[in-house]
């Protein structure tokens, strides 16, 4: 549609094909993993995806699987999805997958609100657990109001983790670098001890959340498709699903606009962009209310969906497994981020020896991303301002 | 003269103890190329920096057009149409050709976050245009990098990264060019080079102004109409180069005799 | 409110406040050298604590009683120790990544600091619940009204002041202090002028770090209890009291210490139905004087060279 003349990447027959098989075996992989019981079973496929992996890059698979994803995007991006929920129906009634599944939806949607502010604007949050429970009590208070619709409840999670920020703005937009980091963390143990010794939320023990309800259907029981009986859990792998897959779209359009743009730039290099007109505060506080917002929205559905939550689920080092996921994937990069919130939430809950030892092997991970690869798992591909049209859209 | 574009009215800017501009003043006429040389630490580039509001002045005043923007935010300079380029190359690496201009056109380019996530037909078509124009103007300057506009920055070489920067501050059509030691890291020939592309993108529009500090003095002798000598923050010599060139004190100031 | 209970609220806040300033000055020296935040500091002094507490279960068994030496074999181990774990961070993790952004050394060292938590809480013996530590000072007490000295307060402020105004000569006096000072105050010409730079960085670790430990170690003695996790609140504390001081200042550091002791007494003492809420309170401060001094109460110097 356009007659621009931009460089494409050499197209291959089916610019696509390779991208496709490997969402599809993405999926069955995700699958295997998800039912793998013994222990023997998940080191086994863990070693597969390593060699997966290592057999892609010697092969030049991976470049090939790089073109694909820059020629036939849109495309790929709807594949992937329509895998994903395939794999939630396929899973069905496998209760403690599906969470699994949804879990990581969640933590991997409140990653790409972090990455707006590390990834793109440069901007450091260690307070991400505690946006990400503003919005589950946001849930539990709300959800003892039988007045308000859940679908609201969900929204206003986003409505109260954007009023927190607020008192922030003034001192991280004033501040820069490990100044502004120390107003988050600062923002982030006051509210967990503020949770702790508030009685009205519960305190230490936390509080009930009210299910979901959409349309008069209540999440929290089994859907029945031609007298088959699935688990519960369905409803919130969907929606997780459809929430992950709205942030996602709403991430690549930033990332390809001007204020996506103006992102980067203010990142790269602050000076710079103030001389060529760039608010460095508005898009810093467009970045920093954005981002929280998506926090409390997928702290909301994670409340409703786990129907209890205390502050011991919001702390630093919750706040600080979500920073890993944004490094593990790569600053910026959205499908990185995407394995990264797999990685980080399935592992430990696969192999169970590892659960103890979760936060001690995740930062060691991210020390040695730091050091020898900073752009982590899947860095973040060039922008294509292009690339969305390319596609027809 | 011809009629004033910018006014430097008795500037001073101090950091702690050190004076570095020293009851400056000068004048810039409409279309005229300045050149301000001097030694290193005499002040050159700290103009620059108050003048597109990176440091306030310590006293004095700056007009633009009749206007006062002493102490004005840089977003400010820049809506008022003055544009700059860094002695140190100051771009985004990691980000292409065509994302490093279109920074430099933010005054046209915004929009409501509206307009930039959800119906997104106006930026669609902002898109379109400000790439055909980037495109123009980069092949002015290099035919080869216009064919390479979804490229890195970071994987240019020095020159052609000072082309982008000095593309990056001629999109949104400015009024006023600084262009602060755009030789640095480039041979003779390359900077001439640069020097011509910049004359012939000038002559198109109507009536830029430049203000270059310089090292290399062939470049200044070629294309300035006037030149401003700095010595410790003071003016110490104004006229052509080939007056200022011979002035007793400037040779001094350059050599160090005294 | 009675006299002894504003004397003893007096008390308890100096004592934090020398505590919070041992802390921050670490943080304070470690910007002033290279221009960066460890964040591992305040596991670092967790860890220095472990040590020292190892070392006094070590006297105990091979029969050593007197509390004096003790104390003394503690000290040694713990901040020696420290130093010495500090340095090898300076080293390994921290010099590697001198040229990379800011935020990816800050995260680094927020991330060890992780790693030393857990590997502490995991691997210890028992590593998951609070130790009692050993009370080493005497425990005598002069009553005054309502309110009581308590001994092993007073030297423990005294001894923390005197660490203090150690390290204030050390940095003011010495020739260590004099490169020290030096390569904060220009890295390229201190090198030019013969300074070995990375011999200079360690040193400041070092010392850094074994000035925490000895916060540590009278945070266990003042308690009586040490855990996994009193790194992370006191590492927090000292990187705010330092940030609202102003970084990379000496004076800056022991006044946010203060102020922060400070903070969290009147937190205490206004709230006083409500005492649980003075770390919120303290924080809360914290975060309205960023948002009034960006910088601190002691600027930094401007480091952006266009």
């Amino acid at each position: 549609m356009t007659d621009l003349p931009i460089s494409s990447p050499a197209s291959a027959a089916r610019p696509w094909a390779a991208g496709a098989a490997v969402i599809v075996a993405a999926g069955v992989y995700a699958w295997a993993l998800l039912m793998a019981e013994e222990t023997w079973q998940v080191t086994g496929l863990l070693a597969l995806a390593v060699a997966a992996v290592l057999a892609a890059l010697k092969t030049g698979f991976a470049r090939r699987l790089h073109q694909d994803w820059s020629a036939s995007e849109t495309r790929l991006n709807r594949l992937a999805f329509a895998t994903l929920i395939v794999l939630i129906f396929v899973l069905s009634d496998a209760h403690f997958a599906l969470l699994m599944v949804a879990t990581t939806l969640l933590y991997f949607t409140a990653s790409m609100g972090l990455n707006i502010q590390f990834g793109f604007a440069g901007m450091a949050n260690f307070a991400g657990a505690a946006f990400f429970g503003a919005g589950a009590y946001t849930a539990a208070v709300l959800g003892t109001v039988t007045a308000v619709p859940p679908l609201l409840t969900l929204a206003l999670g986003g409505g109260v983790a954007l009023v927190l920020s607020l008192p922030l703005l003034l001192p991280i937009v004033r501040t820069t670098g490990h100044y502004a980091a120390v107003v988050t963390i600062a923002f982030g143990v006051l509210f967990r001890t503020f949770l702790e010794v508030n009685e009205i939320l519960g305190g230490p023990q936390g509080l009930m959340v009210a299910p979901m309800r959409l349309f008069g259907w209540d999440f929290n029981s089994a859907p029945v498709i031609g007298g088959y009986e699935m688990s519960f859990y369905v409803n919130y792998a969907l929606l997780a699903a459809a929430l992950a897959g709205l942030v996602f779209m709403l991430m690549r359009r930033l990332e390809r606009s001007w204020i996506g743009l103006h992102m980067d730039a203010v990142r790269l290099d602050e000076t710079a962009a103030a001389c060529f007109g760039i608010s460095v505060t508005r898009t810093k506080v467009t970045a920093f209310l954005m981002g929280n917002a998506i926090l409390g929205v997928s702290g909301a559905l994670y409340g409703m969906m786990i129907s209890f939550i205390a502050p011991a689920s919001f702390t630093f080092s919750d706040s600080l497994l979500m920073v890993s996921i944004v490094l593990l994937g790569g600053l910026g990069s959205l499908w990185g981020g995407a394995v990264a919130a797999a990685i980080v939430v399935l592992l430990p809950e696969k192999l169970q020896l590892l659960q103890e030892y979760r936060f001690l092997l995740f930062s060691i991970l991210v020390i040695l991303v730091l050091l020898f690869r900073p752009d982590g798992i899947l860095p973040r591909p060039m922008r294509s301002f292009f690339a969305s049209r390319r596609a027809g859209k | 003269m011809t009629q004033t574009l910018l006014e430097f009215r008795n500037i001073v800017k101090r950091f702690g103890g050190v004076t570095a501009l020293d009851d400056f003043s000068m004048r810039l006429g409409r279309a005229e190329i300045l050149g301000l040389i001097g030694p290193n630490g005499s002040g050159k580039t700290t103009s620059f920096n108050v003048l597109t509001g990176i440091y306030p002045a310590t006293a004095g005043q700056v007009l633009f057009d009749g206007q006062d923007i002493t102490n004005a935010a840089a977003r400010a300079v820049y809506e008022a149409g003055i544009v700059r380029t860094f002695q140190r190359s100051r771009l985004c690496l990691p980000l292409s050709i065509y994302d490093n201009i279109m920074i430099g056109d933010t005054a046209r380019l915004t929009g409501s976050l509206w307009s930039n996530l959800i119906s997104r037909k106006r930026l669609h078509g902002q898109i379109d245009a400000s790439y055909r124009l980037a495109r123009d103007l980069v092949g002015s300057f290099s035919g080869h990098l216009a064919d390479r506009m979804d490229q890195p920055v970071g994987a240019l070489p020095m020159i052609e990264r000072r082309r982008i920067e000095i593309c990056r501050a001629l999109i949104s059509g400015p009024r006023l060019l600084l262009l602060d030691e755009p030789s640095a890291g480039m041979t003779h020939d390359e900077t001439h080079q640069l020097m011509d592309d910049i004359l012939a993108v000038r002559a198109r529009g109507a009536g830029l102004s430049i203000i270059i500090v310089e090292h290399e003095m062939g470049v200044i002798e070629r294309i300035t109409d006037r030149c401003i000598v700095l010595s410790y923050g003071r003016k110490i010599a104004e006229g052509t180069y080939a007056e200022v060139a011979a002035d007793a004190e400037v040779q001094n100031a350059y050599l160090g005799a005294d | 409110m009675d006299f002894g209970l504003i004397a003893q609220y007096l008390a308890n806040g100096i004592l934090l406040g020398t505590m919070y300033a041992l802390v921050a000055v670490g943080f304070t020296l470690f910007f002033g050298v290279l221009d960066v935040i460890k964040f591992s500091h305040g596991d670092v002094l967790m860890l220095g604590t472990f040590i020292g507490f190892t070392a006094w279960l070590g006297l105990e068994a091979i029969g050593v009683a007197n509390p004096w030496v003790q104390l003394l074999g503690v000290l040694i181990c713990s901040l020696g120790g420290t130093a010495l774990i500090g340095a090898a961070i300076a080293k390994w993790l921290v010099l590697p990544l001198k040229k990379a952004p800011q935020l990816n050394t800050l995260l680094i060292t927020l991330m060890l600091g992780t790693a030393i938590r857990e590997a502490v809480r995991l691997f210890y013996p028992n590593g998951s619940n609070p130790k009692a530590f050993p009370a080493l000072l005497p425990d005598a007490a002069v009553e005054l009204g309502s309110f009581s000295l308590r001994a092993d307060s007073v030297i423990l402020v005294l001894a923390g002041l005197g660490l203090i105004g150690l390290l204030n000569l050390v940095i003011n006096r010495t020739r260590l202090g004099l490169a020290i000072r030096a390569v904060a105050q220009d890295e390229e010409t201190a090198r030019i002028m013969g300074i070995n730079y990375t011999l200079v960085v360690l040193a400041t670790f070092a010392i850094g770090s074994g000035v925490a430990a000895f916060a540590g170690i009278m945070n266990g003695l003042y308690y009586n209890e040490i855990n996994f996790g009193m790194g992370l609140i006191l590492g927090l504390i000292g990187f705010s009291a330092a940030i609202i001081g102003g970084l990379g200042n000496l004076y800056g550091a022991i006044l946010g210490g203060f102020l922060f002791a400070g903070l969290q007494v009147i937190g205490a003492a206004l709230l006083p139905f409500a005492s649980a809420y003075k770390d919120v309170f303290a924080f809360a401060v914290v975060i309205a004087l960023m948002a009034w001094k960006p910088t601190g109460l002691i600027p930094e110097r401007s480091s952006d060279r266009v």
